[in-house]
């Protein structure tokens, strides 16, 4: 197997032309599942630059391999930031968030990668070179080929470069936290009283739940709400897990207690976005047999379970799946036996 | 290697001129009853345009199922007599999107208006396609919750025609488009199958094709169920209505107030003639400017105090000539009536306007308005702008008199230039309108070649054979005639299957 390190899109594009490889594209590794051989690794270290922003505008357009810290530092000097947050931003690259969707607390607030994106362009598996959406922050002009590419585990096309939408660094941020809290009244309470965090996560110690809530914004908003929040401690955001293994999941947000019920054998430190209903376990290693027992059990709430290129059952729309797939890489030249296709 | 592409097998389909033959009809009517299958040509003509009215295709036959088993009874049918499909909801489209295909079935989803089931603790709400965008939030408002996206037409169009458009709205910059609130929807698929896509529970495995069925205009399937996602209402919302002596000085406010690192709910401006038109259309009492803003922050009560009163600093500084903010929710009700009417009211000061819905760098906004009123003086043409100035999508609406056929003319090829203009400035053609039958023809001055054939795989994944509302978005290949720039005569008017008004 080969790995090569391209310098250009141009030079990547000419290592797809060529054809006839299975492929696979390699970013910072923080989130690549396991799958069978390849002929060939595109690394995308090279592809490192920030092609264009425009802070007046709140949009910055950068290459696939650029990282998400190098991004934000580059957007701190203006004053604005990514309103994304998955692990590991040293090393996470842009289009490996965008391929795997990436995602972290701040998906309270401002939603994940598809909801920040706004411009793609792609290397197709023959070499063709597309893009989708555009440089400004609403376009509804042809199909949504960014939001395409968000989660399709580099299957689908090599994602070039990528433009987002960003957004102020808040003035003022205060974490508060509710040891032992139930996540699903919390959320009711908050949205009783109209407070409006950032960012909520809930996190599943032996003891129960810790619930956090990080306001963010002017400072005269976050006093009020921070105010209005008087038993709560205020702390520091946890830090994030460090597990070797990464289990995603999902299910409907009023169904925390049986998450955390399918969810114990496994033993993990779980990370659950209480508003949303999604979430991360990890440990250092895991019992296959704990594994299918949790996925089970979600499955029968309408969630899901993935792990480590375990994917689980196929969906319903698989059909709609292979067929978007095979359009676009007849061949099945790209991450082959990796995600649904 | 060339794939195959809607517009190869598009030619295939059989077109007939006319009102289907009877027993055709009468297969469909016994899938939706009588009452809802409208085949008399004088009643079809109720649908042979949507908000585009400049076009006009009479259907082959009109079919308004009550259900998804009968959405798909009449896919297949269609499919089986080899006719395009065309999806229709409250058709207040401004692109020609549900503009019939000559002799197609369109299928109304009108009658599909059932709100399904509403999760508080969930966030969501399952509606039918033709639920009204308004109804949902006036069905969970008592709760204290509402459904985001506000296009201008919200008291009338579908969520169906919503979800096919990605519609936006003024308070999109905030709080994002139709696809940012759309979780999952059950689709009609070409062959008759119904597949259910995304839903309540985010992120299941598999590509994000919600993402893209989100916006296509109603080229991928029939949408029969939406789950929508349900925001709690803002604690406090304030409003303030700013005027200034020109387009550049609300510009520079507009600017000035978003690098101040505010996010507002909405920044609304309007020109001149856009004043007057509303002025004489809702009775506000707008001062004779020749710019204002209407600008709405909302939140945390403390936070949109903060933000309010540093906004109206900003506007000052930038030049505002007058600050007023609303004393209570009826005027502030007013003021924003007045912009939604805006559209419908420059029909008082002109015979005829067409619209248009580019965008362009919001830093860009003084620069653009300038080159579109010089385009104006050059064509001799007034331009009304009433747009969402905070996310850079001008509506700029070219007036002229539909009488005078030689000005009509003028008023198309002077729209395909501001388009152009906003494609030179780095923007797009359209930001909530969508593409439709109207800029299908300059989809290839935004788009290369190769971008419009991987959109065409997309297509093609979904629906093979092209069925779904052939012509649209995609500068058709069959009518590989259509050009942008000046107007063309269709081949289909040419045949007298279609005729602009």
């Amino acid at each position: 197997m080969a790995r090569l390190t391209p310098g250009s899109v141009d030079e990547a594009q000419a290592l797809l032309a060529e054809g006839g490889r299975r492929v696979l594209f390699v970013g910072g590794g923080t989130a690549m599942p396991p799958g069978p051989p390849v002929d060939l690794e595109v690394a995308t270290g090279k592809l490192n630059r920030v092609v264009e922003y425009a802070p007046a505008d709140q949009v910055v357009t950068v290459e696939c391999g650029v990282t998400l810290a190098q991004l934000q530092t580059e957007l701190g000097k203006n004053g604005q930031r990514l309103a994304l947050d998955p692990p590991q931003p040293e090393k996470a690259t842009l289009g490996g968030i965008v391929a795997s969707n990436s995602f972290g607390p701040l998906r309270t607030r401002y939603g994940s990668v598809r909801d920040l994106i706004i411009g793609v362009s792609i290397v197709r598996a023959d070499g063709t070179r597309a893009k989708g959406g555009g440089k400004v922050v609403k376009t509804v002009a042809g199909f949504d080929l960014p939001k395409l590419m968000c989660g399709s585990w580099g299957t689908l096309a090599f994602i070039a470069t990528a433009t987002f939408r960003v957004h102020p660094v808040p003035e003022q941020t205060l974490t508060l936290c509710a040891r032992g809290g139930d996540p699903l009244e919390l959320v009711r309470r908050v949205r009783g009283m109209q407070l409006e965090p950032a960012a909520m996560m809930a996190v599943r110690e032996p003891g129960g739940w810790d619930v956090y809530l990080r306001f963010e914004g002017f400072g005269a908003g976050v006093r009020a709400q921070r105010d209005k929040l008087r038993d709560l401690e205020e702390s520091r955001w946890p830090a994030p897990e460090t597990g070797a293994v990464r289990v995603r999941f999902g299910a409907l947000p009023s169904h925390v207690s049986q998450v955390a019920k399918a969810l114990g054998p496994l033993r993990a430190r779980i990370e659950w976005l209480p508003t949303l209903g999604v979430g991360v376990a990890s440990c250092a290693s895991v019992d296959p047999s704990a594994l299918q027992g949790a996925r089970r059990e979600l499955m029968a709430l309408g969630g899901w379970l993935v792990a480590d290129g375990d994917w689980g059952p196929a969906p319903a729309s698989l059909p709609l799946q292979r067929s978007v797939k095979e359009r676009l890489d007849p061949g099945g030249l790209l991450a082959p036996g990796r995600f649904l296709a | 290697m060339k794939q195959e592409t809607p517009g190869a097998t598009q030619a295939e389909l059989k077109q007939p001129a006319g009102p289907l033959p009877d027993p055709l009809v009468s297969r469909f009517a016994a899938v939706v009853g009588d009452a809802y299958c409208i085949h008399e040509p004088a009643q079809l003509r109720t649908y042979e345009s949507d908000g585009l009215a400049s076009f006009r295709v009479t259907p082959g036959v009109v079919v308004l199922p009550a259900s998804t088993e009968e959405v798909v009874a009449c896919v297949k049918l269609a499919r089986e007599a080899r006719l395009p499909i065309v999806a229709r909801g409250s058709g207040t489209g401004l692109s020609g999107g549900a503009l019939p295909v000559p002799g197609c079935v369109l299928i109304g989803l009108s009658r599909m208006r059932r709100i399904l089931e509403v999760d508080y603790d969930n966030a969501f709400i399952r509606v039918q396609p033709g639920v009204i965008n308004l109804d949902v939030s006036k069905h969970i408002g008592p709760q204290g919750w509402y459904y985001a996206p506000d296009p201008s037409s919200q008291s009338v169009c579908s969520i169906g025609g919503n979800v096919a458009e990605n519609s936006g709205g003024a308070h999109c910059l905030k709080y994002g488009f139709t696809v940012n609130h759309t979780l999952g929807m059950r689709m009609v698929l070409h062959d008759g199958s119904v597949v259910d896509i995304g839903g309540p529970v985010p992120d299941a495995p598999g590509y994000d094709l919600a993402g893209v069925i989100v916006g296509s205009e109603g080229l991928l399937g029939i949408v029969t169920e939406v789950v929508l996602r349900i925001l709690r209402k803002p604690e406090a919302t304030r409003t303030l209505f700013a005027t200034f002596p020109s387009n550049t000085e609300a510009a520079n406010a507009v600017s000035a107030i978003i690098a101040s690192g505010i996010v507002p709910a909405a920044i609304e401006m309007m020109d001149t003639l856009a004043i007057a038109a509303a002025k004489a259309a809702t009775g506000v009492d707008w001062p004779d400017v020749d710019s204002a803003l209407l600008m709405d922050v909302d939140g945390v009560t403390e936070e949109c105090e903060h933000t309010s009163a540093v906004a109206v600093e900003l506007a000052r500084k930038a030049g505002a000539l007058e600050i007023r903010v609303p004393r209570d929710a009826a005027e502030r009700e007013l003021m924003w009536k007045g912009r939604k009417s805006a559209f419908a009211a420059v029909g008082r000061i002109a015979r005829n306007y067409l619209v248009q819905d580019g965008v362009i760098p919001r830093s860009e906004i003084a620069r653009v308005l300038q080159e579109i009123a010089q385009l104006g003086e050059r064509f001799g043409l007034r331009v009304a702008n009433v747009f969402h100035a905070g996310d850079g999508n001008l509506h700029p609406l070219v007036l002229f008199d539909g009488r005078d056929p030689a000005e009509e003319k003028k008023a198309e090829e002077m729209s395909g230039e501001i388009l152009r203009i906003c494609l030179k400035h780095g923007g797009s053609i359209t930001g909530e309108h969508g593409v439709g039958a109207d800029k299908a023809p300059y989809m290839g001055e935004m788009f290369t070649e190769q971008d419009l054939e991987t959109m065409q795989l997309v297509r093609c994944a979904f629906d093979p054979a092209g069925s779904f509302n052939p012509g649209k978005v995609f500068p058709s290949p069959r009518l590989c005639g259509d050009k942008p720039g000046l107007y063309q005569p269709h081949p289909t008017e040419l045949s007298g299957e279609a005729w602009r008004a």
